[in-house]
C-alpha cells in the first residue's frame, strides 16, 4: 500500500473507533503512535529507538507553549464560579421588569439573561437546564406556546459558544494559529447579530401571534422606575461590567487574553463573595470541574498533534487537498460543502472532536479558494449552535426535557427550536455575502 | 476487585483535587502580574513561567482524574444505545487497542525526556528568573503512569460490568452543574411518580 493510502486508512480507522465510543484523545494517540511506527521505520534500528517516541513527548510538553490555551482554564474557573453564584433569578426577573413594555416581554428577557448568561459562563448545559427551571414555567404559565418558550432557553442559552471570550474560539484559533484576540473582535458583531435577530423574531411573534406569547396584563409587575434601576445595578450590571470589562480589556490590546481571564476569574470570585455565594463548595467545585476539562482539553491537543503530523509525514494532507482541489470547486461551493459537512457533524461529534480533528482538514485549503480563515472560524461557530438545537443531538432540547415537567414532550422542544435554527442560517448567509459584518472590527482595531 | 478499582479511583482522585488548585495559583499569580506591571510598571520575571508551569501541572497530573471521571470527550451517539454487558465488551476490547499502546509509549518515552531534564537541572529559557522546568517534565511520565494505572481500573471496571451484568456506580465526586440538576430533577419525577 502506498504511504498516502496509509494514511486514508489511519482516518478511517480514526472515523470508526470515533464512532463507536472511544474517548477521542486516546484514540488520536494511540492512531499516531502506531502508524507514526510504521511511517518513521528504518530497517536496522532497535525497537525503541523510532522517532515517534520522541515526536510524542515533543507534542506532549510542546502544547504549553501555546500561550492561548492556558487563558482556557482561567475562563472555565470564572464561568464556573459565576455559574454558581446563584445571581440568574434576580437577574431574570429585573430584566423581565425592565423590558415589561416589549412584545413578547417574557421571552425577551429570556434571551437576554441566557445571552449574558452564556457569555460569562460560555458553557451550553448549565444555562439552559438553570433557565429551564426558571424561565420555562414562567413562560408557560403566563400562557405561552410551548414551544415558543423551548425553543428561546435552547437558543438563548447556546449564544455562548459564539460571543467572547468564547472556549471554542480559544481552542480554533490555537489549531488554526489565529490571534484570539482577532477571532474575538470578529465573532462580536456577528454574536449580537444573531442574539438580535432571535429578538426580532419573538417580538415578532408576540406583535403578529399574540396568542402565542400573550402581553402581561395590565398593572401587573408595575414598580417605580428607581426600584427597576436599582435592581438592575444589583443584579445586571455587575455581570455586565465583568464581561465588559474582560472584553474591553483584549479588545483594546491592554491586556493578553491570558491575563484579562486570570482578571475575570478573580473577578467572578469578587462577584460571588459579593452576592455572599463564595463557598468553600462552590470554590471545590468550580476547581476541580476546571481541572477535568482543561485536562480533557490538553489531551486532546496531544492526541491530535501526534496523528497530525504522521498523517501528514504519510502525505494524508496533500492528497485529501489534491481530491478537493481536484474537484474544481467555486469558492461558494467549497464554503458551502465544508460547512454542509460541519453541520452533519455536530450531529454526533462534540464542538471539541470537530475543532481539533475536522477543521484542520479544511484549514489548509482556505487561501486556495481565497476564503478568511477568521471569517471561516466565526462560520464554524455560528454552525455549531445548530447542532445543539436540532436533533437529533440536540443537547441543550434534551437539557430542557430533564428539567421540564413530563407534559412538555421532546418533539415541541424539537419543533420549538427550529425557526431558531433557520435564523442561525440565515446570519451564516448574511455573513458570507458580507464578510465584514464580521471583520470590519478586527480590521478596524488591528489592520490586516 | 471492587476494592482495588476504589483504591486506584481515590489515589487519581487525591491527586487530581490537590492539583487543580494550581489553577488558582495561576489565578493569583497572573492578577499580580497584572497590577505591578500594569499599576506600578514594574512586571515580575516570574509570572509567565509560574502560569504555564502550574498550568502544565494541571494538565499532566489531572489526566488520570478525568479518566476516572469518564470527562475525557467522546461520541456516544451508539455507544448509548446499547447493553451495559455490549458498552464493557467493545470498551475492554479499545482500552488494549487504542488506549494501552500509545499511553505505554508516552511513559516510555517520557520517561528518558524526564530523567535527562532532570539529569540537566534543566531550566526555564523565558525568563532570568530561571524557574527549574525538570520537575515538569518528569510529571509527564508520572502523570502517564497514573493514566496506566487508571486504564487498568477502567478494564477491571469492564470485566466486572462483563460479570454482573451491569455497570457498578463510581465514586461519587463533584458534577457539572448540569448533571447535578438533572438528577435533581429525575429524582423529584420518580418521587412524585411512585405514589400515584
Amino acid at each position: 500500500m502506498s504511504d498516502p493510502g496509509v494514511a486514508l486508512a489511519m482516518l478511517g480507522i480514526l472515523v470508526f473507533a470515533i464512532m463507536i465510543g472511544f474517548p477521542v484523545a486516546f484514540t488520536l494517540m494511540a492512531l499516531g503512535v502506531g502508524f507514526g511506527y510504521y511511517a518513521y521505520f528504518q530497517a536496522g534500528t532497535a525497537f525503541f529507538d523510532s522517532r515517534v517516541f520522541y515526536l510524542l513527548t515533543q507534542n506532549t510538553f510542546t502544547v504549553l507553549n501555546n500561550d492561548a490555551l492556558v487563558s482556557i482554564p482561567l475562563f472555565l474557573l470564572m464561568g464556573y464560579l459565576v455559574e454558581r453564584a446563584n445571581i440568574l433569578d434576580s437577574l431574570f426577573r429585573s430584566l423581565q421588569i425592565a423590558l415589561k413594555g416589549v412584545p413578547a416581554s417574557l421571552a425577551v428577557a429570556t434571551l437576554a439573561t441566557c445571552a449574558l448568561f452564556a457569555t460569562a459562563t460560555g458553557i451550553v448545559g448549565a444555562v439552559v437546564t438553570l433557565m429551564g427551571m426558571l424561565a420555562f414555567p414562567q413562560m408557560v404559565k403566563a400562557g405561552y406556546d410551548t414551544r415558543l418558550a423551548a425553543g428561546v432557553v435552547c437558543a438563548g442559552g447556546c449564544l455562548g459558544i459564539l460571543i467572547p471570550p468564547s472556549i471554542m474560539l480559544i481552542v480554533y484559533g490555537a489549531m488554526a494559529g489565529l490571534s484570539v484576540v482577532k477571532l474575538y473582535a470578529a465573532a462580536i458583531i456577528p454574536g449580537f447579530l444573531l442574539a438580535g435577530m432571535y429578538v426580532i423574531y419573538v417580538v415578532g411573534v408576540g406583535i403578529f401571534q399574540p396568542h402565542r406569547a400573550p402581553r402581561l396584563p395590565k398593572g401587573e409587575g408595575d414598580v417605580p422606575l428607581g426600584t427597576v434601576i436599582l435592581m438592575l445595578a444589583k443584579s445586571f450590571f455587575p455581570l455586565a461590567m465583568l464581561i465588559l470589562s474582560v472584553l474591553g480589556a483584549i479588545m483594546f490590546g491592554l491586556a493578553t487574553p491570558t491575563e484579562a481571564a486570570a482578571v475575570g476569574a478573580l473577578g467572578a470570585m469578587l462577584l460571588a463573595a459579593g452576592y455572599r455565594t463564595l463557598t468553600w463548595k462552590a470554590m471545590r467545585e468550580s476547581v476541580f470541574l476546571t481541572a477535568r476539562t482543561s485536562a480533557m482539553v490538553c489531551w486532546l491537543f496531544v492526541g491530535s498533534a501526534t496523528f497530525a503530523s504522521v498523517f501528514a509525514y504519510l502525505g494524508g494532507n496533500v492528497m485529501i487537498k489534491d481530491f478537493v482541489l481536484g474537484m474544481n470547486l467555486s469558492p461558494i461551493t467549497f464554503l458551502l460543502l465544508s460547512q454542509a459537512i460541519i453541520f452533519v457533524l455536530g450531529w454526533p461529534l462534540e464542538w471539541t472532536e470537530i475543532i481539533i480533528i475536522f477543521v484542520p482538514i479544511f484549514l489548509p485549503m482556505l487561501p486556495h479558494f481565497g476564503i478568511d480563515p477568521i471569517l471561516f472560524g466565526i462560520l464554524v461557530a455560528i454552525n455549531l449552535q445548530t447542532a445543539f438545537l436540532s436533533p437529533p443531538m440536540a443537547m441543550a432540547a434534551y437539557y430542557l426535557k430533564g428539567v421540564s415537567p413530563p407534559s412538555v414532550l421532546l418533539t415541541q422542544i424539537f419543533s420549538g427550536c427550529m425557526p431558531f435554527v433557520y435564523i442561525v442560517l440565515v446570519t451564516m448567509a448574511m455573513l458570507y455575502v458580507f464578510p465584514q459584518i464580521s471583520l470590519w472590527l478586527p480590521n478596524a482595531l488591528y489592520g490586516n | 476487585m471492587q476494592r482495588v478499582i476504589y483504591a486506584i479511583d481515590q489515589l487519581n482522585k487525591t491527586i487530581g483535587h490537590a492539583f487543580a488548585w494550581c489553577i488558582i495559583i495561576v489565578t493569583f499569580g497572573t492578577c499580580y502580574e497584572v497590577f505591578v506591571r500594569y499599576v506600578l510598571d514594574d512586571p515580575t520575571s516570574w509570572a509567565f513561567d509560574l502560569s504555564y508551569l502550574m498550568y502544565g501541572a494541571v494538565f499532566y497530573m489531572a489526566g488520570a482524574y478525568t479518566l476516572s471521571r469518564g470527562g475525557h470527550v467522546r461520541a456516544d451517539m451508539f455507544y448509548r444505545l446499547w447493553s451495559d454487558r455490549t458498552q464493557a465488551s467493545v470498551e475492554l476490547a479499545l482500552y488494549v487497542v487504542f488506549f494501552f499502546p500509545g499511553i505505554l509509549a508516552l511513559v516510555y518515552a517520557g520517561w528518558g525526556y524526564g530523567v535527562e531534564s532532570l539529569r540537566l537541572r534543566e531550566v526555564s529559557v523565558n525568563s532570568p528568573a530561571g524557574m527549574p522546568i525538570w520537575p515538569l517534565k518528569m510529571m509527564i511520565p508520572i502523570g502517564a503512569g497514573l493514566m496506566v494505572l487508571q486504564g487498568l481500573a477502567e478494564v477491571l471496571r469492564c470485566a466486572q460490568c462483563l460479570r454482573d451484568g451491569q455497570w457498578t456506580a463510581r465514586m461519587h465526586d463533584v458534577e457539572e452543574l448540569e448533571n447535578q440538576i438533572l438528577a435533581e430533577a429525575a429524582r423529584k419525577r420518580a418521587a412524585e411518580g411512585a405514589p400515584a
